[in-house]
């Protein structure tokens, strides 16, 4: 049969960022697909040789808009191993309510694109509503909506007081009931159901063999997750990762509907636990340059995301690299998108929720 | 074909019918800032005594501050409001102000090349400072 190469992107009604896939069509129906990435390149990491190492923590949180609490975070966190330097309690724990809420806005966020994605725009609209109440928690807690500026190594820069904190959780557990019932719509809508039901399968064996990570793979069942090592103080918080066994795009829509929940219950365990007070120590600041090599793991609302940084004595790192979970995933998004329908592309492709300007830094 | 009362979307989108808007009229009615939110830096002439710590530490290289002749200066459009020059500040001479100035737009150069976000602050001379100091303690 005469094949037909139509090219996806990198502007496309789906597509919050620009993303190029090829797709080689047989009729209607994706045999190959090739994806191009590039262009939103900013050569991040070069910056390294020019950035001192403590500003190029301002710069890891600018990778992207949308984790970038995590990315300074695990910048941080890097630099900590190498030069040795411990973290006070309540700011690991401050780090932790951070991380926990910056998914809960990562994943609203998704949901709302995924929504829009297969055309139910009031969805989409009630997705984003929640999400700016989130931003909101962000602003009067770090000072920022996006970019949060309160990390540095070895600790964190504000405090929020307990009144606060306790404020926080009632909130985000209103929020939660709130987006119960619109999770009633993504699990019962009989129109979502039929457009992501059975749509992209990616089996457990497959989701192991392309090296899938964060919510693509806990949506086929394979039970992964950065966050149950224990590091950086998740040993000290009690949670399942949440799993589901179809594999197809609804599994993945639902494992992060779950995911919404339970970070919400990660943050009131975090302040249920975090030692209460005013004026405690939130930083140790380090001393002289660092040397030594490292790497961090780290859950993101995408999945794992991979930091190897090598300091060698002087101001200047001498190589950051992270390793973004959307890299990880684009072998599973193109396992998928082989044999699927034309039609199903926008879908499958929205599904590994993709973040460019992470995978291409 | 799906009965459309049984969808789980229809009542809550009933009720957006009748119910008010989740947003504001935007620019009729302003959400003020956040205590404690990140906006703009202030500075103040009057403390500061021009040691150049923020200028060194400042990521982006937004600050310049000329110690001989008592200049400090910002560039706003550079300044990513990180905070990091207000906490190495000894003196407390700058601040973080809470709203965020207006945007500006490159073609906003002023008639003297002015450009835009550039604030400038000169300091007294030295010489000219301690006189009046020392003309102030004599009365």
């Amino acid at each position: 049969m005469k094949r037909t190469i139509i090219p996806f992107g990198p502007q496309h009604p789906v597509l919050p960022e620009p993303l190029v896939l090829d797709l080689i069509l047989e009729d209607e129906r994706v045999v190959d697909a090739v994806p191009t990435i590039g262009y939103i390149h900013r050569g991040l990491e070069m910056m390294v040789e020019r950035v001192e190492y403590t500003e190029m923590g301002f710069v890891a949180e600018r990778i992207c808009g949308i984790c970038s609490f995590m990315h300074g975070m695990g910048y941080c966190v890097s630099l900590e191993a190498i030069m040795n330097v411990e973290v006070p309690e309540r700011a690991r724990w401050l780090r932790i309510i951070w991380a926990e809420i910056s998914r809960v806005q990562s994943h609203l966020l998704w949901l709302g694109l995924g929504a829009d994605a297969f055309g139910f725009e009031n969805l989409f609209m009630h997705c984003w509503r929640m999400r700016e109440e989130i931003l909101d928690i962000f602003e009067k807690t770090t000072g920022g909506r996006i970019i949060h500026s309160v990390n540095r190594i070895g600790g964190v820069k504000r405090d929020v007081s307990d009144a606060e904190l306790a404020a926080i959780v009632v909130k985000l557990e209103e929020l939660g009931k709130a987006f119960e019932k619109t999770a009633n719509v993504f699990g019962k809508d009989p129109s979502i159901r039929h457009r992501l039901s059975g749509v992209g399968v990616l089996s457990a064996d497959d989701a192991r063999a392309v090296d899938a990570v964060g919510p693509m793979a806990r949506a086929s069942g394979v039970v992964m997750d950065t966050r149950l090592s224990g590091t950086y103080g998740y040993d000290q918080v009690d949670f399942e990762p949440v799993t589901e066994t179809a594999g197809d795009c609804l599994a993945r829509v639902v494992v992060r509907m779950r995911e919404v929940q339970q970070s919400i219950g990660l943050v009131r365990q975090a302040v249920e636990k975090m030692p209460k007070g005013e004026g405690m120590p939130l930083e140790n600041k380090p001393r002289g340059n660092p040397v030594g090599e490292t790497y961090t793991r780290l859950e993101q609302p995408r999945g794992e995301v991979l930091y190897y940084v090598k300091a060698n004595g002087t101001k200047n790192l001498e190589r950051f690299r992270a390793r973004t979970p959307t890299f990880a995933n684009i072998p599973a998004m193109i396992k998928l998108v082989r044999g699927c329908d034309l039609a199903d592309v926008p879908n499958i492709i929205l599904t590994i929720d993709p973040c460019i300007s992470c995978t291409e830094r | 074909m799906a009965n459309p009362l049984r969808l789980p979307m229809v009542p809550r989108a009933l009720r957006n019918l009748v119910s008010r808007p989740a947003t504001r009229r935007y620019p009729y009615e302003i959400r003020p800032r956040f205590e404690g939110a990140r906006g703009t830096i202030e500075f103040d002439v009057e403390t500061c005594n021009y040691c150049m710590l923020c200028m060194r530490r400042c990521p982006a290289a937004a600050i310049t501050v000329v110690r001989e002749d008592r200049i400090w200066s910002i560039e706003h459009l550079t300044c990513i409001g990180c905070n990091v020059c207000v906490e190495v500040c000894n003196k407390n001479s700058l601040s973080m102000a809470k709203e965020s100035k207006p945007v500006h737009t490159h073609a906003e150069v002023g008639p003297q090349g002015q450009r835009p976000g550039h604030e400038e602050w000169h300091g007294p001379d030295p010489a000219i400072a301690a006189a009046a100091k020392a003309a102030a303690a004599a009365t």
